[in-house]
């Protein structure tokens, strides 16, 4: 469970190019719920994931995940809980370590890391079973550089990565944006696959109409800094592109183009 | 042809020395490649540091403490002050490179205060190379014994470290420090631990200079950084740098064949005041290798293109 309350942001306090980033945002996600965000750009939707990772401190407000106060809580300590896969499928890997080695890095998200041997032969024939499940060969690649891998191989070896420990939130930050169409559904259907068989808490920002619509349990669409509309349960399940965009104020060319 | 004889003769005859000396300085080109390759966090402590653990171990070998004692001694100094280049980069958003030349600046005066001197003889007091069987003490064939085990103990160890779960997070700090902290790892710790290591190192390179040279100067460190990265360079150029194995013996490899091939330099009559330059001209092409080979690549690929 994640909850954000009356969660306050402002950049450049006091400076002529102010700006409010999260403004008295509230939102709430149940046990298990998929929430996907959609908004403009500068709507806050960063802000409010980088507040939920701990990378952005709150001018005032909380973050609660299932029910414990998180606010004070560095990112390295919030990754006990939380996971998080980067739009750049650079940034949720190290390039010039090998896919096991990051594997590992993911696996001990949680728990502390002692002086032994980090990749014995148990973690490496589990880590070839997770990624096995991509279908894409990954797993005989478990010594290769990331570095050497595309983009897509990256990104869906962060979502795997992200997903391992089952965290109990899950923040995905437009995390197909960066992909082809082939890959990016390759990914996306991988996401929905780990999500609903983990029953994670997700929070997904997306700028495709069409995943928001296809994907998840609920719409959150923020509008400078706050909830300017949520659509859960029947209403979700019945929404088109063209409900969607129809809530913006600006409509940008992206999205009139994805209707 | 005379030339050529005088040059081989007195190039062989310093091997032995050479080869002692390198191994000592190893532990520099290691206190250098940990940050600058591990941590990615470029670092020039060592050109303190280096004098720091040399003028700890002399002070501790003057009033009597025994030499492995005075090594442990420098290798904790050397700690500390690898700790506050870090801690001065990550607390006060320093860069690396200037958090370093604090460091050293201020470690000047403080070798200064420790010795009370700038310079100390510890000639006569005991070594660790006095006790190697079937050699003679004070010979460089002692000192290649003790400083190429120790360094190779070191060499073992640190591939071990790096290998374990600890290990991998401390290198992944270098590889991507916010990917590091999103997977929950303390990224001041590994980097506060791992400069510090590297300065300990630097310094246990200081220690065993002087139980070597039998004097301690707080000079005795100008340079060692420009000579350490350059050795560092032709390590990585023969061994790579692309496994923790190879990146590991890069520093051993490359101490031990640069100084031979300085000393072949100074054998074939260069002038030791030209050696710096030398150095940092090998040092200088080695680092803008890559841009040049990168520069001539997209040339021929831009014709392809327009074919």
């Amino acid at each position: 469970m994640l909850e954000i309350r009356a969660a306050k942001k402002t950049f450049y306090r006091g400076q002529p190019d102010e700006k409010v980033a999260l403004d008295s945002l509230d939102l709430k996600l149940s046990a298990g719920e998929f929430g996907v965000v959609i908004g403009s750009n500068g709507a806050g939707k960063s802000s409010m994931l980088n507040a939920v990772s701990g990378a952005l401190v709150l001018d005032s407000g909380k973050i609660l995940i299932n029910g414990d106060d998180v606010t004070e809580m560095p990112v390295h300590k919030r990754a006990a809980r939380v996971a998080r896969v980067f739009q750049d499928p650079m940034k949720g890997t190290a390039a010039s370590m090998t896919v096991a080695e990051n594997m590992l890095l993911a696996d001990l998200r949680s728990s502390s890391r002692r002086l032994r041997k980090g990749l014995n032969a148990a973690r490496l024939a589990a880590y070839k079973e997770r990624l096995s499940v991509l279908g894409l060969g990954l797993e005989n690649r478990l010594d290769t550089r990331v570095d050497l891998l595309s983009g897509g191989q990256r990104q869906s070896l962060s979502l795997i990565m992200a997903v391992g420990g089952e965290p109990d939130v899950l923040l995905l930050d437009e995390h197909t944006a960066a992909l082809d169409p082939r890959t990016a559904d390759i990914v996306m259907q991988a996401t929905v696959r780990a999500v609903d068989a983990l029953q994670l808490t997700t929070l997904m920002v997306t700028h495709n109409m069409q995943h928001a619509v296809d994907f998840g349990d609920s719409v959150i669409m923020l509008d400078a800094g706050t909830v300017r509309l949520e659509i859960t349960g029947e209403a979700k399940k019945k929404a088109t592109v063209a409900d969607l965009v129809s809530h913006f104020t600006v409509k940008t060319d992206r999205m009139i183009l994805a209707s | 042809m005379d030339f050529l004889q005088t040059t081989i003769v007195s190039f062989i005859g310093l091997i032995p020395v050479t080869l002692a000396q390198s191994l000592i300085l190893a532990f520099v080109v290691l206190g250098i490649m940990i940050p600058f390759r591990m941590l990615n966090f470029p670092d020039l402590t060592s050109e303190g540091a280096f004098p720091l653990g040399g003028c700890v171990c002399g002070v501790m070998l003057a009033a009597g403490v025994a030499p492995f004692p005075a090594v442990l001694a420098a290798m904790g100094v050397g700690f500390l002050a690898g700790c506050c280049t870090a801690f001065i980069h990550l607390r006060f958003r320093i860069h690396t490179l200037l958090a370093g030349i604090l460091m050293m600046t201020m470690l000047y005066s403080i070798n200064l205060r420790i010795m009370g001197k700038s310079n100390l003889s510890v000639f006569g007091s005991p070594t660790l190379f006095d006790n190697v069987p079937f050699a003679q003490a004070g010979f460089p064939a002692a000192k290649i014994v003790v400083a190429g085990l120790f360094g190779f103990v070191v060499f073992l160890l640190l591939d071990r470290f790096f290998k374990t779960e600890k290990g991998t997070a401390v290198r992944a700090v270098g590889a991507n420090p916010d990917m590091a902290e999103a997977q929950g790892i303390n990224v001041w710790a590994a980097t506060i631990g791992g400069v510090g290591l590297a300065s300990a190192f630097s310094a246990t390179g200081g220690a065993l200079m002087v139980q070597s040279q039998g004097f301690a100067d707080v000079n005795m460190g100008i340079g060692i950084l420009i000579n350490g990265l350059a050795a560092l360079m032709i390590g990585e150029a023969i061994i790579g740098k692309k496994t923790v194995l190879r990146q590991l013996a890069a520093p051993f490899v490359g101490a031990v064949v640069y100084y031979q091939l300085v000393s072949l330099c100074l054998a074939a009559g260069m002038p030791p005041p030209d050696l710096k330059l030398a150095t940092g001209l090998f040092v200088l092409a080695m680092l803008a290798l890559p841009s040049l080979k990168r520069t001539r690549g997209s040339a021929p690929a831009r014709e392809t293109i327009r074919e």
